[in-house]
């Protein structure tokens, strides 16, 4: 155990500070989901790109740089320092990519990779269905086969970042005499298909987060199946797993936070009100326990020790810490969290987005079923 | 940055696990709480000779020669175990404090005993089976103890009078031996937190209502799912702390603090959590449970509980 830097990585962390403060927009730039902000943002993932910080965990013939996950947690530390945008194809270079590089062929990857890690692709994810949410094995959107091409038909829902996003990857029921996890396949498809239509759903923030998707006859061609075909359900889940685990969340985004809550408190907390100072302590703690464990959670992948279920730990632990942050935050600011424009606005704006932590990506019910069937050994219930 | 054990760390660990397996069962807890003294002559003699007891002292005086980050899973092991007596009072402070003074070699034999007496409590743990008490400016002897009555019988508390009095400064490596004490329990009550959420499943696995194991209700799953997320979230701060003790990092108070608080707060949870799972059973004498919930108590309690602590972390986060 050695908690300390090496020099490599002290030089790593200086070389991605001296770029990001070069490089970071100095004005904060509109949300991505936004018309404007998602052009604003796709730019501003070029620019990553082309200083090879966008997917910098990649291997360097996809556009990365090799670097380990120990190296990824301190570029991730610097990146929220430096107070840099929001991630617009997130579901793309931290969900979909670890999962195309783990399953898909080498044609795949030469396709899907590049255009991912600069932006000129931007994904959204399609995997919920208006009777497939936590029940996820529910999905009914089907794939049926036609020569080379798949026919999707079917309804998704909750589709992240899809009003402007340019693909889409889905799970579509392939046999439709197998049941639940069995006969589902993954497929990715282009947004801009005959046959698909998107509805965009106001968030409660009120812009465009996420999406219907309906799929009339879509056609694709075979070639866009990641993973065997009927075997879609175990490539959704190592998908889910890393973004229950490490990589959608990265601990520099709670430690950034709660550095900003601290300085809130410091100017604007009732320095009389002891609850509120042990509040603010108390959530400081788990976001550098977060941290830690994070570290520690890769120490034991980079030596071969993956994470299973436990990630699912993970999801509730963050997404109750970021509600806790806000909360915190807009007691402190009292008045001003009523008002969704003005000077404090990105704490209204922050504390609306947590509330969907505990929601998306495995609600943190599910999540606990899961912690007690694979981690616990609790009989099976439901 | 390398946040993980070495496969010898781990070893040692998983060998002390077997041991108490074999000498520390919940019987043998139980027998010390009811006929004994809060101590085990012949566990204390298997621990010295596995050289758990010696680990914090320096190899020239005829120790282990380790560090908090190579004991750290060790205090875990015993509170897995609710191992009874003055274990990490001796192991953690007065050996590696007293090592090199004339108390040191039977203290790192395990021949002498002694415990701890820093904190604000006016009880002494252990204080009716200690040949030796620590204090931080002193070494007491031949001192008068009586019983006070202490709820964990694996811990006894007593009140101590008189004495003779060597002085000496006490320091652990450094550390103030209350810290030190505030770290090694912090591991220790994580250990009892996994035991008891471990018990308690085991329990759910087995105990049938409504034609069902229990452990299938989600009501059971959610209160056993949230007492183990806080006790593998007070880990990580729980390891950090011994490698900062190990290293004497600058930020050593406020990374003990930081894991005695979460780790005290864990211990609750799961005490709580797991007494539910079990019902009526849980409430009574007979079940082991309360083997470990009530040492959970104690310590949670003892060398600064959780809002103590979280107020020295308030003083460096929030200054």
């Amino acid at each position: 155990m050695d908690l300390r830097e090496t020099a490599d990585e002290s030089t790593f962390r200086l070389e991605a500070r001296t770029w990001l403060e070069a490089n970071v927009p100095a004005e904060p730039l509109a949300s991505f989901d936004t018309a404007e902000g998602f052009t604003q943002h796709r730019r501003w993932e070029k620019k990553l790109y082309d200083g090879r910080w966008s997917a910098v965990s990649w291997p360097e013939q996809y556009g990365g740089r090799g670097a380990d996950y120990i190296k990824w947690l301190i570029f991730e530390e610097e990146y929220y320092r430096a107070g840099a945008p929001g991630r617009v194809n997130q579901n793309g270079i931290f969900l979909l990519g670890p999962t195309i590089m783990e399953v898909g062929t080498d044609a795949q990857k030469e396709k899907f990779l590049p255009s991912m890690a600069s932006s000129e692709i931007v994904w959204g994810q399609a995997w919920s269905e208006p009777n497939a949410g936590s029940d996820l094995a529910g999905i009914k959107s089907k794939a049926t086969r036609d020569g080379d091409d798949w026919i999707l038909n079917g309804q998704k829902i909750w589709a992240s970042r899809a009003v402007w996003a340019d693909w889409c990857f889905g799970i579509f029921r392939t046999d439709p005499e197998a049941e639940r996890h069995r006969g589902l396949t993954f497929i990715l498809s282009p947004l801009d298909l005959p046959g698909i239509t998107v509805r965009p759903i106001a968030q409660l923030d009120g812009d465009t987060g996420f999406a219907e998707i309906f799929f009339d006859d879509v056609r694709v061609p075979v070639e866009n199946t990641l993973g065997e075909v009927n075997k879609g359900w175990g490539v959704a889940m190592a998908t889910a797993g890393f973004e229950r685990g490490v990589s959608l969340r990265s601990p520099a985004r709670f430690s950034e936070a709660v550095n900003r809550l601290v300085a809130l408190w410091k100017r604007l907390g009732d320095k009389s009100d002891t609850a509120l100072a042990d509040a603010v302590t108390d959530v400081w703690m788990q976001a550098e326990g977060y941290r830690l464990h994070t570290y520690q959670t890769v120490t034991g992948m980079l030596e071969g020790r993956p994470i299973g279920a436990e990630a699912s730990l993970n999801k509730i632990f963050w997404s109750e810490m970021d509600v806790r942050i806000h909360e915190i935050a807009l007691q402190i600011i009292g008045p001003e969290a009523e008002r969704m424009e003005g000077p404090l606005e990105r704490w209204v704006d922050g504390f609306l987005f947590s509330l969907s932590g505990p929601i998306y990506a495995g609600t943190n019910e599910i999540q606990r079923n899961i912690i007690a069937d694979r981690v616990l050994q609790l009989p099976r219930g439901m | 940055m390398r946040f993980a054990f070495t496969d010898d760390q781990r070893l040692f660990a998983e060998g002390l696990r077997d041991l108490l397996a074999k000498e520390c069962p919940p019987a043998l807890v139980r027998d010390v709480w009811e006929n004994g003294t809060g101590h085990s002559p012949e566990l204390w003699a298997h621990l010295s000779g596995m050289g758990v007891l010696s680990m914090l002292a320096p190899e020239a005086d005829g120790g282990m020669g380790g560090s908090f980050v190579d004991a750290i899973l060790l205090f875990q092991e015993l509170g897995r175990a609710a191992v009874p007596g003055p274990v990490l009072e001796h192991m953690a402070v007065a050996v590696p404090a007293l090592a090199s003074t004339p108390f040191g070699a039977s203290l790192i034999a395990g021949e002498s005993i002694a415990t701890l007496w820093v904190d604000d409590s006016p009880y002494v743990a252990h204080g009716g089976v200690a040949d030796l008490i620590v204090r931080r400016d002193c070494v007491l002897r031949s001192f008068k103890s009586t019983d006070a009555h202490g709820m964990d019988g694996g811990r006894r508390l007593f009140t101590v009078t008189g004495g003779e009095r060597t002085d000496t400064d006490v320091s652990v490596a450094g550390l103030d031996p209350f810290d030190a004490m505030a770290l090694a329990v912090a591991a220790y009550l994580i250990g009892l937190s996994e035991r008891m959420i471990e018990i308690a499943a085991e329990y759910a696995r087995v105990r049938e209502q409504f034609g069902k194991p229990i452990g299938s209700f989600q009501a059971v799953k959610h209160l056993m799912s949230d007492a183990l997320l806080k006790v593998e979230f007070a880990k990580a701060p729980t390891y950090r702390a011994a490698f900062s003790a190990s290293t004497g990092a600058t930020t050593i108070a406020r990374d003990i603090s930081m894991a005695k608080a979460l780790a005290g707060e864990a211990a609750y949870r799961s005490s709580r959590s797991t007494m539910q799972v079990h019902g009526g059973i849980g409430y009574t004498w007979e079940a082991d449970l309360q083997l470990f919930m009530k040492k959970a108590w104690a310590l949670m309690r003892s060398y600064g509980d959780a809002n103590f602590h979280r107020r020295r972390v308030s003083g460096v986060v929030l200054a």
